[in-house]
């Protein structure tokens, strides 16, 4: 009878767990906007915490919810970023740019799911294997060049840039001028991003996400319901990697220019993501878990925005900082974990 | 209805290890047969669950189910005719899922997957319905992740997940070896309502003497790799675990390494043949 209690219990939490949600969300808004102002933090950090958002979902699918092992991301951002800038250069609307990004970010997916399903090697190896051919994909995509510059070119931002700024020193005056960019992208990419989760969020929750998040937790189940389980992972894989190419053609529209080594330590940065979100947000729902990802990218680049401005260390220290973050984020809740274990020792010895 | 013309499955081929688990195994299963099985470990009796659902390639020998040939079948194009329950609880259904996600995506058995919403309001007094019969009080707790559960509610629900869509063949795999008593107890009076209701062709292992003859209307003995006798019609009903336990002895008695191949030295005592192993700590 005890675990039928404690189920109970746990039953009555699941009805408050969407305000608990909630209110620590709000908590860490406010926590976020202080130390954003006195630790003067320039506000482009949320704006790129957006860009990379969706690259966060990315890891967020392959790693929680289909419980693969991919780096496939590492390859899928770069790709999705040079179709974007080779198409924007051609002359392609900055949507169609996003759209087509999605889709090559999603064949790295399904290249990753056949490497996996075909010759039965399993996720890390098949993505690394993926994302050392995606290299030269990328490459042969950017037409031989290392880098894309897209000075001049109409991108989402720049379409919008000049007559925000007017909109906005017409609004609020001259002082302004200089976050307009910065408001822009957070106004743009925000909206993009809720957008995306919506669709996202609708798909996890119609029956073939239901298929697909199974398949993560129990594939022999899924077989066994008659599902084609293979067909799952693949499916997951690409809507996955799809986002990573969402992510990077976002970004390559707010730096203005397309990289090969875009993608580098993307799937650290993504692994950190979900980690603080879940962290920070403790999510349940499929819903809330997917707003934790993108929360957990945000803040992820605020801090490091935060560790910049506080140190004032040059922008060529980044991947240091990056990593630093990056294991202050994994190794506190373990740190925590086996600090509770020995004060729970302390007090049973005593 | 389920028909196995002289299938073998050989483990390891060309090894030092090469098992041959089931050698030329034929059997057939008539609409509506509830058949148990029973022999010691590494019979073969899983290995012939194996064969029918797909788990297992067939080397030789064909499957036929309800007209069709279905050696050759996937396992996931298999199991959308065939249900089945695991040993392990833990198998048959999916942590981190409600118990009403679990139900909805056994709904979908057969049919494409679409991009509707997973959980329909339409469905709940059916999952309700069919989650009484199980009388563990779970249809009022639909909204519960099933990792909360115990292995008792989980093999319940596995069950009517393998029944919510009438298969044409039912597979129970030793699916009360790893529960305790009380909650075995329970996952067999709701299998014999599950039967008796859908009136569907069921095979079950068990290791249970009491449980081969309480249940079903035909026994089959499986050792070494073959089916080495059947019990049905007229004798079957008479029959009680004493006569089983006689009948494995005979066996004992007829080839003298068997005690080995059953992992025991010495005679059997009536208590381990009635329990004979406990599966759950079998390694896997």
């Amino acid at each position: 009878m005890t675990s039928r209690a404690s189920t109970e219990r746990r039953g009555s939490e699941s009805i408050t767990s969407r305000h608990g949600f909630l209110l620590r969300g709000l908590l860490l808004v406010v926590v976020v906007g202080v130390v954003m102002s006195l630790g003067n933090v320039n506000i482009g950090a949320i704006g790129q915490g957006l860009g990379y958002a969706l690259a966060g979902v990315c890891v967020f699918l392959t790693y929680r919810i289909l419980g693969f092992v991919d780096l496939t991301v590492d390859g899928a951002f770069p790709i999705g970023g040079a179709v974007c800038a080779i198409l924007i250069v051609n002359g392609a609307s900055p949507e169609v740019a996003l759209l087509v990004a999605f889709v090559f970010g999603a064949l790295a997916g399904l290249a990753t799911a056949l490497v996996d399903i075909i010759f039965k090697i399993e996720g890390l190896l098949a993505s690394i294997i993926v994302i050392t051919g995606a290299y030269t994909v990328t490459l042969r995509i950017m037409g031989g060049r290392s880098n894309i510059p897209l000075l001049g070119q109409e991108t989402l931002i720049s379409r919008h840039s000049r007559p925000f700024r007017a909109w906005l020193v017409e609004q609020f005056g001259d002082s302004m001028k200089r976050q307009s960019t910065n408001l822009l992208e957070i106004m743009l990419f925000g909206g993009i991003v809720i957008v995306v989760l919506a669709i996202l969020y609708w798909f996890m929750r119609s029956e073939v996400g239901l298929a697909v998040r199974a398949t993560g937790k129990n594939a022999q189940m899924v077989r066994a319901t008659g599902i084609n389980h293979y067909l799952m992972v693949a499916l997951g894989l690409m809507v996955a990697n799809g986002m990573a190419g969402l992510s990077g053609s976002l970004v390559v529209q707010q730096f203005g220019f397309a990289d090969v080594s875009l993608g580098f330590g993307l799937i650290i940065r993504g692994l950190a993501a979900v980690i603080i979100g879940e962290v920070l947000l403790r999510p349940k729902s499929t819903g809330q878990l997917l707003i934790a990802a993108v929360a957990g990218m945000l803040v992820f680049d605020i801090s490091r925005a935060w560790i910049f401005s506080a140190l004032d260390l040059p922008t060529t220290d980044i991947q240091l900082v990056s990593a630093l973050v990056v294991l202050a984020a994994l190794g506190t809740p373990r740190l925590y974990d086996r600090y509770k274990a020995y004060r729970q020792r302390f007090v049973n010895t005593r | 209805m389920l028909e196995l013309d002289k299938v073998s499955v050989t483990f390891n081929a060309g090894t030092n290890n090469e098992v041959r688990a089931l050698n030329e195994v034929s059997l057939s299963v008539e609409e509506g047969d509830f058949v148990t099985v029973i022999g010691s470990n590494g019979a073969g009796k899983s290995t012939l669950f194996g064969a029918i659902a797909g788990a297992v390639t067939a080397d030789s020998g064909q499957i036929r189910l309800d007209g069709h040939t279905i050696t050759h079948w996937p396992e996931y194009k298999r199991s959308q005719v065939i249900g089945r329950v695991f040993q392990d609880p833990r198998l048959g259904t999916c942590p981190g899922l409600t118990i009403r996600e679990n139900l909805s995506l056994a709904a979908v058995h057969g049919r494409r997957l679409s991009l509707r919403r997973d959980v329909k309001k339409d469905q709940e007094q059916w999952f309700r319905d069919e989650l009484e019969h199980g009388h563990l009080g779970l249809e009022e707790r639909l909204d519960t992740d099933v990792a909360l559960l115990s292995g008792g509610q989980r093999q319940s629900i596995t069950l009517v997940m393998a029944t919510l869509i009438k298969p044409k063949l039912l597979l129970l795999d030793e699916h009360t070896a790893a529960l305790d008593p009380n909650a075995a107890e329970q996952i067999i009076s709701l299998t014999r309502n599950m039967a008796d209701r859908h009136e569907m062709s069921t095979v079950m292992i068990t290791h249970s003497m009491q449980q081969a003859c309480d249940l079903g209307n035909r026994v089959i003995m499986m050792h070494q790799g073959e089916i080495v006798f059947e019990i049905s019609g007229k004798e079957r009903y008479m029959l009680t675990p004493a006569d089983l336990i006689d009948r494995f002895h005979s066996l004992e008695n007829a080839e003298l390494s068997d005690a080995q191949m059953l992992g025991q030295t010495g005679t059997f005592s009536q208590q381990d043949l009635v329990a004979l192993t406990p599966t759950s700590s079998r390694n896997r």
